[in-house]
């Protein structure tokens, strides 16, 4: 088995129109790893992964997967596509059927498997992202994140070795985005390779084991999330912010309320840890603003 | 419209076999159509109105409301009948001359313009029972089932589901241009409305590309197959539809 599941190698695309979307693209993703990718809008993230499913041919360079190169035919494309899977951002633009049975089952079934087999999947995907209640409601009396649910169950029941999630929570609210990344975390966890895009830092930093930045096409910067934000010029460049802990670490250290040898907190939680001080008890609701309260 | 369609998703005879309501839809329809008696057209109305509100549990007063939809098309549809020209004022019940023409309505095709227009009455009842109580979807695949061209069927599935995409977007776009005065007055209506219609045509080809690109992330080759809902088959409603179709041929001889 190769060390990298999924590769690319100086890929290059250009749109009809003349955009340079990407330019030599050189990523490897580890088998089971959490990958972010991170960039504004127009970085070309979407693009990236558009190549990623063979939906879009590169230019110019290679994309391997599992240490053999993508082959552009019927079957080459179609054993890539098996493997990888995508969640789009709008499900909207996914959810082809008025029904959400019928929505799930056509992945699986263009497999060419049988359809009590397809039937298992299906309930299998439904029952893995909780939304084995909907089974019986049309797709347009769904809520927006009901709808996102059922696009993972889409690619869920197809049983790719990688999923890519493109934005998974914009337009979430945060209890749903929450949700949404802990389901992630669930995926992960069953021994799937998870690739996501966002332009949250503060969800990318948290979460991943490893993150990309790119901007203007290119990867500006990658490695895991504690090594990347420590160069703030790279995040700044590519329209970005700095994690909310990053920033916090540095302010508190630069106030030497930190250790030096403090490391860099990827939680909440490890950073209140971190803190010096004696813990007063708990902080009652509606009193947040008084967190301060526990510094020294 | 669309609560016809929430109705359809939600009424008390969801779970019956879909092909079992087709045929009693259709069946009581083509009864209703080739019975010459009055009383069979009564008996249809009276059975489909009975099984869509008591039956499946449709609001009385909606069904009625639903009713009221095609009535003013049907009532002209039949003016034509119930009225004819001739140069013989005679033989009329009533009727307007001018000059040498009179129009006017004689006895025999006023009674033909009633029948006419409580059996098409009773033939759109059979219609708006089939579409209380099943969904599009179950119709589409009883229509699969009866071997329709596969990619008829398709369409009729996708213009369905994006019939509310394109509805959502429509209600988006109309917002933005009302909160912006785009609808304050006459000239602004027009410009607001073609710019509405022209920007949907838009945003659908931009559907059309990225639902093309979806599909293909899933293997899609050019023929959309899914998985069917399957319902329990019943015997004994095969028997009471035959029943029911058989009763009502027979009203025609009393």
């Amino acid at each position: 088995m190769a060390a990298f599941i999924l590769e690319t190698e100086a890929v290059e695309y250009v749109y009809p129109d003349g955009t340079q979307a990407l330019r030599k693209i050189d990523m490897a993703v580890a088998k089971g790893q959490k990958v972010a990718i991170l960039g504004s809008n127009g970085a070309g993230k979407s693009t990236l992964f558009l190549h990623l499913n063979g939906i879009l041919r590169p230019a110019g360079g290679k994309i391997r997967y599992d240490g053999r190169e993508v082959v552009y035919n019927a079957a080459g494309l179609r054993e890539l596509r098996t493997r990888v899977g995508i969640v789009f951002q709008d499900p909207d633009s996914q959810l082809f059927s008025a029904s959400v049975l019928q929505e799930i089952s056509f992945g699986p079934l263009n497999l060419g498997l049988e359809k009590r087999e397809v039937k298992e999947r299906v309930l299998k995907a439904m029952s893995e992202t909780e939304i084995e209640d909907l089974a019986d409601k049309p797709t347009h009396m769904l809520s927006f994140g009901q709808k996102k649910r059922v696009a993972i169950a889409d690619i869920l029941a197809m049983m790719p070795e990688v999923i890519i999630f493109d934005e998974p929570t914009a337009w979430l609210d945060p209890r749903h985005a929450r949700e949404f990344m802990q389901l992630l975390d669930h995926l992960a966890a069953a021994g799937r390779t998870i690739i996501i895009s966002t332009h949250d830092v503060d969800i990318a930093y948290a979460w991943a084991d490893n993150i990309l930045i790119m901007n203007h096409g290119q990867i500006v910067a990658s490695g895991v999330p504690t090594e990347v934000f420590r160069h703030p010029d790279s995040i700044i460049a590519a329209d970005l912010a700095l994690p909310w802990l990053v920033e916090m670490h540095g302010e508190l250290m630069r106030r030497d309320w930190l250790r030096p040898d403090a490391p860099l907190p990827r939680s909440k939680e490890a950073l209140f840890a971190s803190l010096g001080g004696h813990d007063k008890g708990k902080i009652t609701a509606g009193t947040t603003g008084t967190v301060l309260r526990v510094l020294p | 419209m669309f609560d016809l369609d929430t109705y359809a998703y939600t009424n008390r005879w969801i779970k019956i076999h879909p092909l079992e309501k087709f045929v009693f839809a259709l069946a009581t329809m083509l009864v209703c159509l080739i019975s010459p008696s009055v009383v069979v057209v009564g008996a249809v109305l009276l059975l489909m109105t009975v099984a869509s509100t008591k039956g499946a549990g449709t609001p009385v007063g909606q069904f009625f409301r639903f009713m009221m939809i095609p009535f003013s098309f049907i009532l002209t549809g039949v003016l034509t009948i119930a009225f004819s020209v001739s140069h013989d004022p005679g033989g009329f019940l009533f009727g307007f001359t001018f000059g040498s023409i009179t129009v006017g309505a004689s006895q025999a095709n006023l009674m033909k313009a009633g029948f006419i227009f409580f059996k098409s009455l009773g033939a759109v009842s059979c219609l708006y029972f089939l579409s209380l109580t099943t969904p599009v979807l179950e119709v589409i695949s009883v229509l699969r089932k009866l071997k329709a061209p596969s990619l008829f069927l398709e369409l009729m599935g996708l213009v369905y589901r994006f019939i509310f995409v394109l509805m959502d977007t429509t209600a988006l776009i109309r917002m933005s241009q009302t909160s912006r005065l785009g609808y304050v007055s006459a000239k602004n209506t027009f410009r607001s409305l073609s710019q509405l219609i022209s920007s949907l045509f838009v945003r659908s080809f931009h559907r059309a590309g990225e639902l093309a690109t979806a599909l293909t992330a899933r293997n899609y080759t050019g023929e959309i197959r899914t998985l069917e809902k399957e319902y329990p088959v019943s015997k004994r409603n095969y028997a009471v539809i035959l029943g029911i179709e058989l009763g009502l041929l027979l009203l025609n001889f009393t």
